[in-house]
């Protein structure tokens, strides 16, 4: 899968879990800073990714993923 | 005053008294922090402006809310940031960029989570400078305002505390809750209230020097769980009370972790918490065992006037209290004030005949208001008396709330300070209602009462006194011991015994007791004869710390051969306890027959720097441990107070016949040693002992000292 399609995704989750449209969300968007997710909304962006993408991530290393760029990155190395 | 604290001075006015306050990282969820303290803000009806920023919001509680605090178009005076601690760095540096010079961080994550929380509060730091902004938190309550011209409560607790005279200052945010849940129980009300958490950038010393400023505050409150820079505290301290606000502190941790690896009896006899009850004294703080305490004092300074001395008239409706009341009142060194004749003559002619009519004033267990209203303003008018107790016991006819509204009364009438004990729990509750609504301090315990009045009162005595200057000993030669110190380092020979300790000494114009190194029986002997029979023989090496517990002395030498003799056996012990030890020699010093063994010494303490010892001295110090520390630079008086406080004072003074030893010199030697302390970083710790202490106008001598210096990476 490539970087723009995972990108792709973690939009489509983001927007889902923070109720925002996708086109609110810059590639470089801070999830809390930028578009207000509280700590539970992060919790719920971490379970979201792993069912988007079917992947098991560490959770403690997930929460410290802080923008969309990082999470493409993140969510790649488990692909 | 640094650049840093010059900038705080100047923005923590917008910080407590903003037109305009934007809440950064609020959200909509109740019943969590950043919705909370923005709820809270809006609760207690602050008087300026609130500007919500939300990202994920268009408003909160009716409010409109921006996405970034950049996009508020008005000026903002300060920021609350409660933001999650990964991107607090990132709404600063646009806090920053607004403008805003007030920012109170909330959020939790930074040091005390560990290395990447320091990473965090290291950023911080940098954009505060960077803009010339100042920070209060992070890992904190937040602050509250009660002056109803501002009316901001912005932090998570869950109540306002009442308007109030007291300023209170504390590093944890948890312990705040409590305290305020407590003061609004009892009708203790607050001028500010701050938690600082991590201090990051604003701390306690800068909110000290604020609330020396501020009109509506009467006194500082102080909790604190560490001290980082312990002189500048001090400082703080000093210029604060000597503006007339008391510091109450409140310092969390009396443990002795740290003092038992130390190399030298100074070093293991002062542990952390001495050291901070001898700076917190000599600052002239009033350090408190628990909150208890600490709001029982603080509302005698907050609700009445200052006394003009320590006589006090009890009043009391029952014998056994009034009795306790003075048991407890001489215990604190309060006086019962005298009566005239005129004012017994009153109280003959208006109260029982059964009354007592001396002090303490004992109304009798019938009476009403009306007798406590003739006994208080009797003893008010009494010139000899400066300070009413008011004593209540709930008897079947005490009509409680009567005597208290009577109590309150006639105290606005004078201008003396009344102090109340209503003592019970459940019948005296309305009647101490009335009280702590009207200002009058109450105490369940009288005995709480007397050490609170007592306090209040010995703080204002000192309260003139102020520094003294500070006397610096010219016969020393500061160039050399630098030189002997910074070459032993060099060498890596960090442990000075005796004979070079005593080297020091001499130099900095101390008593050393007549003596030399002798490296074999024949010197010895020699040396012995010079100095003069009888002498004392000591093994000198770097290994030897404690000499006797190696059989490494030999005292009362009276004769060549005796010393010849001495000497080798004292080789030939210590090389079978401890056969590795390199051994220097041995010193053959005069012996002082007589006199009395005080230690002195010096301790290097992180935050305080050197910190000096005193104490009855000899083999059993560490049992005893009968000793007063104090942070260097000493004056006389300092040094004189520091001999007075150990117990065993009245040895000195001079007891069953005993003359009375010369504790000018001991005063002089404790300056001394104070001059040498500053003068000489690389000494990490210093003991004499003994110095041995003649009668009056003969001096002293030191008899035995060591010196332990700092590696050189610790200078």
């Amino acid at each position: 899968m490539d970087k723009e399609e995972i990108k792709s995704r973690v939009k489509k989750v983001t927007a889902k879990v923070l109720e925002i449209d996708e086109s609110e969300i810059p590639d470089n968007a801070n999830f809390s800073f930028d578009l207000g997710a509280s700590s539970m909304q992060s919790l719920l962006l971490v379970a979201g990714f792993q069912e988007e993408f079917n992947i098991e991530m560490d959770e403690e290393k997930s929460l410290e993923v802080q923008t969309v760029y990082e999470a493409v990155d993140f969510v790649s190395t488990y692909l | 005053m640094s650049n840093r604290a010059e900038i705080h001075k100047r923005n923590l006015d917008k910080v407590f008294n903003p037109k305009s306050i934007a809440v950064v990282g609020t959200n909509n969820v109740k019943g969590t922090v950043p919705y909370d303290i923005l709820f809270n803000i809006l609760k207690t009806e602050f008087t300026g402006v609130v500007f919500p920023v939300s990202p994920g919001e268009k408003s909160i509680c009716s409010v409109k809310a921006y996405k970034y605090v950049v996009d508020i178009t008005d000026p903002v005076d300060l920021a609350i940031i409660v933001f999650p601690s990964a991107v607090c760095h990132l709404a600063l540096e646009q806090c920053g960029q607004k403008g805003i010079k007030g920012v109170v961080i909330i959020s939790a994550g930074f040091k005390e989570v560990g290395e990447k929380g320091l990473e965090r509060e290291k950023q911080l730091r940098q954009i505060a400078e960077k803009y010339d902004m100042s920070i209060i938190g992070p890992n904190c309550l937040g602050i509250i305002n009660t002056d109803p011209l501002v009316n901001l409560n912005a932090s998570f607790a869950r109540k306002m505390p009442e308007q109030g005279n007291i300023g209170f200052l504390s590093q944890s945010g948890a312990l705040c809750t409590a305290v305020l849940d407590y003061a609004l129980a009892k009708h203790i009300g607050f001028s500010k209230f701050i938690s600082f958490g991590n201090k990051v950038d604003i701390s306690e010393i800068d909110l000290m020097y604020y609330l020396m400023e501020d009109d509506k505050t009467k006194v500082i409150l102080l909790y604190l769980e560490e001290v980082t820079d312990g002189r500048a505290l001090m400082q703080a301290a000093k210029d604060v009370i000597s503006s007339g606000k008391p510091v109450l502190i409140l310092k969390a941790g009396r443990t002795e972790a740290g003092a038992s690896a130390a190399a030298s009896h100074t070093g293991s006899l002062a542990g952390n918490d001495e050291i901070f009850d001898a700076a917190f004294k000599q600052a002239g703080m009033i350090r408190c065992d628990n909150i208890e305490e600490m709001f029982n004092i603080a509302i005698a300074f907050a609700y009445q006037p200052a006394p003009k001395s320590n006589k006090v008239a009890i009043i009391t409706n029952a014998g056994g209290p009034g009795v306790l009341t003075t048991d407890a009142a001489i215990r604190d060194g309060l006086q019962l004030a005298k009566f005239s004749e005129e004012t017994m003559r009153e109280f003959r002619k208006s109260l029982p005949a059964n009354a007592n009519i001396k002090n303490p004033v004992d109304v009798v267990g019938d009476a009403r208001a009306d007798r406590y209203n003739i006994a208080m303003n009797g003893a008010f008018r009494e010139n000899d008396v400066d300070a009413v107790f008011v004593i209540l016991t709930p008897q079947s006819m005490t009509d409680i709330e009567t005597i208290a509204r009577e109590v309150v009364k006639v105290s606005k009438q004078h201008s003396k300070p009344v102090y109340a004990s209503f003592m019970g729990e459940a019948d005296v509750a309305a009647g101490i209602d009335i009280l702590l609504r009207n200002k009058i301090p109450h105490y369940i315990l009288p005995e709480s009462m007397c050490r609170s009045f007592s306090r209040v009162y010995r703080f204002y005595r000192d309260l003139d006194k102020g520094p003294h200057p500070q006397h610096i000993f010219p016969d020393v030669n500061k160039e050399a011991v630098h030189s002997i110190l910074n070459e032993a380092i060099q060498n890596n020979h960090l442990y000075l015994p005796e004979d070079e300790a005593a080297n020091i000494l001499k130099i900095y114009g101390f008593p050393v007791v007549p003596g030399k190194l002798a490296t074999s029986p024949d010197e010895a002997g020699l040396i012995a004869l010079n100095t003069g029979f009888p002498v004392v023989l000591k093994i000198m090496s770097d290994d030897i710390i404690h000499k006797s517990d190696v059989k490494g002395v030999a005292i009362n030498i009276n004769s060549v051969e005796e010393a010849r003799n001495a000497y080798t056996a004292i080789i030939d012990q210590v090389l079978q306890i401890m056969p590795e030890a390199r051994i220097k020699g041995i010193q053959v010093s005069k012996m002082i027959l007589s006199g009395e063994e005080v230690i002195l010494g010096i301790k290097r303490d992180p935050s305080f720097g050197p910190i000096i010892m005193f104490g009855l001295g000899g083999l059993y110090v560490e049992i005893f441990k009968d000793v007063s520390f104090r942070v260097a630079p000493i004056d006389e008086i300092i040094a004189d107070s520091m001999i007075r406080q150990i117990k065993s004072y009245k040895i000195l003074d001079g007891i069953r016949g005993k003359a009375p030893r010369d504790i000018a010199a001991i005063r002089e030697c404790l300056m001394r040693l104070s001059q040498l302390a500053l003068d000489c970083p690389q000494i990490k710790e210093l003991d004499i002992n003994p110095l041995i202490v003649l009668e009056e106008f003969k001096g002293s001598f030191v008899a035995d000292a060591r010196i332990l210096l700092s590696t050189p990476t610790a200078l």
